[in-house]
């Protein structure tokens, strides 16, 4: 397992390359022939394939557990595990709270029994009895709180009814303090790296102004909380189309280094403007493009982001702007590795 | 029957109720255009319609975003349910009608529902499949309907690849349909690939997406 690089990088060291970072439950399994749900609902098998996975293709990091719409189960929703042939990941069935009286009943959950974190940290062992980081997945404040309400009953709040708004975004924020305390308490502040995911913030869906009121406090106040936790690093993915959100976000303390990853909607230049005296920059091949371009175009779209970010201050990993897609052509992922060979040497 | 001066002030305040997204204002409003005996459809069209057109120039500018659309949306959907049952019967006979509906797998049904509205707006019947859509039932509600247009939605790189079959079944069972296809993982390029006849954006882009392949034909 070849995690040294994103270790050194951390380090403040240099590498002798740009590293290969990704995250690709959904292609594991297919690469090692299990069940999509197989990486959502047993940590065992989730963990072989992505390390057998991880190996075959050089790529860096250690494997990762979760998925986008974390918050639902862990409050009381159901969500059901991917079945069939068109879907990716968990998605929900029923939402805990859909009208505003929900929330009176609202608890934070308990997170060593709720949701899926007993087997988020049943994975969190196997990457500590493998060396490789420990990490733990979670939505984004916003996007915890969009996932705990159907997020167009989040939109509606803002504007309408923005107390109910406040209430879930701060019960969300404790749920993710309450997490990262469980993890830093069971594995040690510093080998603990936080990976949120804030895909609803994005411009997208809110506007600059919907996230400096209902997302920037929420997470830098909570971002403020793990730092001071002994947390060092905290890897976020700023996913989608976030062009307007990026000053706001530069605010946010992510460790030092932070590790931040960016959908291909923003351009890494960009990225390393607000970040890049800060934090790694990660990103950001179009994932639609790795599944369904050839791979020439794989591999150009790659070299034009490596030489975009390859020397960022605090260092660059490629990976595609959001999960790689499980149907990916084999060939096409290996193409990034190639384009790193090529380009990314130091 | 309502005075000129006093159907523009209608019209104005059905137009400004949705842009504010005021529903209470534009229920009122609705219910006065109602007992003043403005047509129907030209309420929903030069009223509603208008303001959602007017919506959508101000989401495409970044003046608006979905909360702003979703709350628009509700505005105007409160006021069709006052002045559809209105609605004269050669008004029904004249609309265009369009299928929509998420893939199979796919639960991300804000955008298609955003969609919707727009069709709503321009006078389109919708036939309205929601999320996670079994592949074959867009040809055989597009068949059922004698729809022109069947819209389909993805927003996973996963669900996406059922739309070049879904394409291909709606072509098969209507040579004549046309197919717009949308959603966060598709380009053009991609919506071209996978045999579609048109590609929006975004939501505010549909409906003149729609009409443009119509044209075409």
């Amino acid at each position: 397992m070849a995690i040294d690089r994103v270790q050194e990088l951390l380090s403040g060291r240099q590498v002798d390359r740009v590293p290969l970072y990704h995250f690709l439950l959904g292609f594991c399994a297919r690469n090692v022939g299990y069940e999509v749900a197989d990486m959502y609902s047993d940590p065992q098998k989730s963990y072989q394939a992505q390390a057998w996975t991880f190996e075959q293709y050089g790529i860096d990091g250690g494997p990762d557990y979760g998925y986008a719409s974390y918050g639902g189960w862990e409050f009381g929703g159901e969500i059901k595990m991917p079945e069939g042939e068109w879907q990716q990941a968990p998605s929900h069935v029923t939402f805990p709270v859909t009208k505003p009286e929900d929330l009176d009943g609202l608890t934070l959950p308990d997170a060593r029994t709720a949701g899926s974190l007993p087997l988020a940290m049943e994975f969190s062992k196997l990457q500590q009895q493998n060396g490789v980081p420990i990490t733990v997945i979670l939505g984004g404040n916003f996007s915890v709180a969009g996932n705990i309400c159907p997020p167009s009953t989040l939109c509606r709040w803002m504007l309408k009814k923005p107390d109910a708004a406040h209430r879930l975004l701060r019960i969300a924020s404790d749920h993710i303090l309450d997490v990262v305390r469980l993890w830093a308490d069971t594995f040690g502040a510093e080998n603990v790296i936080p990976n949120l995911w804030e895909p609803i913030a994005a411009n997208d869906i809110i506007s600059p102004k919907q996230f400096e009121q209902f997302a920037l406090p929420y997470i830098k106040e909570t971002n403020e909380q793990m730092l001071d936790m002994g947390i060092k690093h905290i890897l976020y993915h700023i996913c989608g189309e976030q062009n307007a959100n990026m000053p706001l976000w530069a605010q946010i303390p992510m460790g030092d280094p932070g590790m931040v990853t960016f959908g291909h909607q923003v351009t890494l230049t960009k990225a390393i403007e607000h970040f890049g005296d800060s934090c790694i920059i990660l990103g950001n091949v179009d994932s639609s493009l790795i599944q369904t371009g050839t791979p020439q175009q794989v591999y150009e779209a790659c070299r034009d982001v490596i030489l975009e970010a390859k020397d960022a201050p605090r260092g660059f990993m490629l990976m595609s702007g959001c999960e790689l897609p499980p149907m990916s052509a084999p060939y096409n992922v290996y193409m990034m590795k190639k384009a790193i060979e090529d380009f990314g040497q130091y | 029957m309502a005075d000129e001066t006093k159907k523009a002030e209608i019209l104005a305040g059905l137009h400004d109720g949705v842009v504010e997204f005021d529903e209470d204002r534009t229920v009122e409003v609705a219910n006065e255009a109602v007992a003043e005996g403005v047509d129907a459809y030209e309420a929903i069209m030069d009223g509603l319609a208008k303001g959602m057109e007017t919506v959508g120039g101000m989401y495409a500018r970044q003046e608006y975003f979905v909360p702003e659309l979703l709350l628009c949306a509700d505005a105007l959907y409160a006021a069709l349910d006052i002045l559809k049952p209105h609605l004269k019967k050669e008004n029904h006979a004249e609309a265009k009608k369009v299928v929509l509906g998420v893939v199979e797998g796919d639960i991300h049904d804000i955008g298609k529902n955003l969609v919707k509205v727009m069709f709503d707006a321009a006078g389109w019947e919708v036939i309205d499949l929601g999320a996670d859509v079994k592949i074959e039932r867009f040809a055989e509600e597009q068949k059922k309907a004698g729809a022109q247009v069947v819209g389909i939605s993805a927003l996973m790189t996963t669900s996406m690849l059922a739309m070049p079959k879904i394409i291909k079944m709606v072509k098969d069972g209507d040579p004549n349909a046309r197919v717009l296809v949308g959603g966060a993982p598709i380009n053009p390029d991609i919506a071209g690939s996978y045999g579609a006849d048109g590609y929006a954006p975004n939501a505010g882009e549909a409906v003149a997406a729609a009409m443009a392949i119509l044209a075409q034909s």
